[in-house]
């Protein structure tokens, strides 16, 4: 799975749990951008991804992450592994 | 707690919890409250409120867990049959998903009535706090 079809995965993924149609991710985009991206949807976004993608993240992991490209980086590469 | 862990808990809708449920919520519709009424639209007799199970979700989580530092994220229910006064429901529920990364489980749960019939079921979402 490529990085641009990791992005507009993620992409749907917080349109339907943050019920926001207007969303439009780049891989510079953080919580601060997005109304609606609090610590409890995060959590709501984190489990979606996991469930999408059938991958598992550690807490360490998901504390890194800076921004959406960085998530979807660590997406790509648990993906391909 | 790991995923495939199941939990049964008995519970009842007793004249207390029943009232209980009025004293403080207040809806008094006659479903729940006038049994001619209830009867003369296809029921046996008054229909418990459906939210009294979210009452039951809400212990089981709270009290029946090997944990205590839990917190309730979603909840979905689904009525499939009515529950009557005094009606005994087994609850059981078993974890369905666990994602470390967030301290979060899911359970699916389901409401039996004595005659073993389904009146409810759904899935439940928890976070442990840390």
């Amino acid at each position: 799975m490529d990085h641009n079809q990791i992005i507009k995965d993620v992409n749907d993924i917080f349109i339907d749990v943050l019920d926001n149609e207007d969303i439009k991710l780049t891989t510079a985009t953080t919580a601060i951008d997005i109304d609606e991206w609090d610590s409890l949807n995060h959590i709501q976004l984190v489990v979606a991804i996991e469930k999408h993608f059938k991958v598992k993240f550690n807490t360490t992991e998901i504390q890194g992450w800076k921004n959406v490209g960085e998530m979807c980086s660590a997406i790509e590469k648990r993906v391909n592994q | 707690m790991i995923e495939g862990d199941k939990f049964n808990h008995s519970f009842t809708v007793s004249q207390n919890v029943y009232s209980g449920f009025i004293d403080v919520f207040n809806d008094r519709n006659p479903l729940h409250t006038d049994s001619n009424w209830a009867t003369a639209n296809g029921f046996k007799g008054k229909v418990m409120h459906g939210n009294i199970l979210n009452g039951f979700i809400s212990f089981f989580v709270g009290e029946c867990l090997p944990v205590k530092n839990v917190i309730i994220y979603t909840q979905h229910i689904r009525f499939s049959q009515p529950v009557y006064l005094d009606d005994a429901l087994d609850f059981s529920a078993e974890i369905t998903g666990v994602f470390e990364s967030v301290n979060t489980y899911e359970f699916k749960f389901t409401f039996r009535n004595k005659e073993e019939k389904r009146v409810a079921y759904g899935t439940i979402q928890i976070g442990l706090l840390t």
